[in-house]
């Protein structure tokens, strides 16, 4: 975007941005250095050493892809069917959809709390998938509908005239071509259902059942407020997080790329 | 900047919004109701069930276990009206969505177009910028609560910069609660607008820059009229996030502050657990959600209609 011819500009320029970056850093190094105080590297033994460690890990990961599975099968359907299949009062099915968007999720609070409690769901895993999902779903439909709108109506045209029905063209046309805006929503229900706090906070209360959202409050228990070992957790539960984007990152900037958002 | 390059770009809005507008043959294509239907039952099954119960229950007078709680019609509303906290509240997500806005958007342009302006180890500063998006609030919370606190890195770097009079503790006391949840937030959303804002100028046609260059335009006047207007689309998407992202703020005021000192940090989202699950006045935190969904759905609604006009215009 901006020019900068002379060596001392680009210098200048450099050292500007690398300036402004560091307050982003700083957070990072004091989480780690936090971490390391008292005891050193102890402090990560003391906390690998707590039995159950894994059940958040394992708890979060079968969470998180059961609110993938269910947002993009259910986005892909109904984007197809919004963006290219004949739909009558199309705007006001849309704009039920996307009213939820504005939806604040404390507001499902009591009426979840209760209704999982009369149906038996409360501290199981659907009791958080569904909800989660639920908040998701609509702004992955906005994402997606957009995009598949921008596939020429011509390939669905031919699809049809070859003999194909809907599911064909689903499958052989919605389905492959979307990949890139599904990476975007992937990665963003990825870091919605890893990151919540709320929903497993209220609707899963067994240690056993528990999220890693939960694990920074487990260990206040546990090591009776001890900091250095709370900051270990929170570098031991931040690192699948660092990593995890680190290698969709390239996919992600592909989906963004791809005109998912203007 | 010339006005040939102006009309080049409303040229280009023109025909973007033309080929999506494009809608033929309709009659041929199959039913679309049964391939939306998952969604809506998920979507609107579950969720406008959750607001219809959660506004007959904000007509009770109910601690949540009550078998045959008290009908107050809209006694709540009336009482949330003269509650002060409730002010307290709109009046702190008022000043967060301003304050935090503001400054993502000019960081996120700022970092935007400098990484755009082939800066040496780009992706290191974009991975960098990226990660707090990625990070759960809830696990930031214990490290943002260690350096703000009285003794705390925060404190310990202000006194090595000669800063040392700063000091104070910062999550203790009503005045400075507040600007350090927003700076939380600034932290961490930043990297996300910076991310958006990135993508949309590299959609900006590279050669309407070039022609402003070459009539002489200078850096500023090149952000001012090409980029400022290109990435105007993600300037109002970014605007409406935010609100709403304001109006739900959870986390990091209930987790670094627990909305304190003395209500100081005390958002719509806090309060309504507060009075819900803390205080169980079940009834009371539900009408306090419905006003609470009413405002978020205005202010969308309010946001896009704006946008619209401007598009227009």
């Amino acid at each position: 975007m901006f020019e900068v011819r002379s060596l001392r500009g680009r210098i200048l320029l450099q050292m500007l941005i690398t300036l402004m970056v560091l307050p982003f850093l700083f957070p990072l190094v004091a989480m780690v250095q936090g971490s390391l105080a008292g005891d050193g590297w102890a402090n990560y033994a003391a906390v690998l050493a707590v039995p159950g460690l894994w059940r958040f890990f394992v708890n979060t990961v079968i969470i998180a892809a059961g609110v993938i599975a269910l947002v993009y099968t259910v986005t892909m359907l109904a984007a197809y069917g919004f963006g290219k299949l004949h739909l009558r009062g199309r705007e006001v099915y849309f704009w039920l959809l996307l009213a939820c968007l504005t939806l604040p999720e404390v507001v499902l609070l009591t009426p979840l709390y209760t209704t999982a409690q009369t149906l038996g769901f409360f501290d199981t895993y659907l009791a958080v998938i569904l909800p989660l999902a639920a908040l998701q779903v609509p702004f992955a439909v906005l994402l997606t509908r957009t995009f598949i709108q921008g596939i020429p109506d011509e390939l669905f045209e031919a699809a049809r005239v070859d003999g194909g029905n809907a599911i064909r063209g689903f499958i052989h046309l919605v389905i492959p071509l979307t990949r890139p805006i599904a990476a975007a929503i992937l990665i963003f229900t990825l870091i919605a259902a890893w990151n919540n706090y709320l929903m497993p906070l209220v609707f899963l209360q067994s240690t056993e059942m528990q999220t890693i959202t939960l694990v920074p409050q487990f260990f206040v228990g546990q090591f009776s407020n001890d900091q250095t070992k709370i900051l270990a957790s929170a570098v031991l539960t931040a690192i699948p997080e660092i990593v995890a984007y680190l290698c969709l990152q390239r996919m992600f900037e592909r989906g963004l790329a791809a005109g998912a958002i203007k | 900047m010339t006005a040939t390059s102006i009309a080049q770009i409303e040229r280009q809005r023109e025909t973007v919004g033309g080929a999506r507008g494009g809608r033929r043959s309709r009659r041929l294509r199959p039913h679309g109701l049964p391939w939306i239907l998952p969604a809506l039952v998920l979507c609107v099954g579950l969720i406008y069930y959750c607001i219809a119960y959660t506004a007959v229950i904000s007509t009770w007078n109910w601690d949540g276990i009550d078998p045959d709680p008290e009908r107050v019609g809209l006694g709540n509303y009336l009482r949330i009206s003269k509650d002060p906290i409730f002010w307290k509240t709109i009046g702190h997500t008022v000043a967060f969505f301003v304050v935090t806005f503001v400054i993502q958007t000019a960081l996120g342009l700022f970092f935007a177009v400098l990484l755009h302006s082939r800066v040496r180890l780009a992706v290191v500063y974009k991975v960098l910028l990226f990660i707090p998006v990625v990070l759960a609030p809830a696990i930031m919370a214990p490290v943002f609560r260690r350096i703000f606190a009285p003794d705390g890195q925060f404190n310990w770097l202000l006194e090595h910069i000669g800063l040392g009079s700063l000091t104070q503790p910062w999550i203790g006391q009503e005045s400075t609660a507040l600007p350090v949840i927003m700076a939380i937030t600034v932290w961490q959303w930043t990297g996300l607008t910076f991310v958006l804002y990135f993508a949309a100028m590299g959609q900006i046609d590279q050669s309407v820059i070039e022609a402003a260059r070459i009539d002489g335009a200078a850096n500023s006047s090149i952000l001012r009229h090409v980029i400022w207007p290109g990435v105007r689309g993600t300037t109002l998407a970014m605007a409406i996030l935010s609100a709403i992202g304001a109006l739900k703020t959870f986390d990091v005021p209930y987790l670094v502050t627990g909305g304190g000192p003395n209500y100081a940090t005390e958002f719509l989202g806090t309060y309504i657990y507060r009075k819900t699950i803390t205080q169980s006045h079940v009834g009371y935190g539900a009408a306090l959600s419905i006003i609470l969904l009413v405002l978020a759905l205005v202010m969308a609604l309010i946001l896009q209609i704006r946008g619209g006009e401007k598009e227009i215009r």
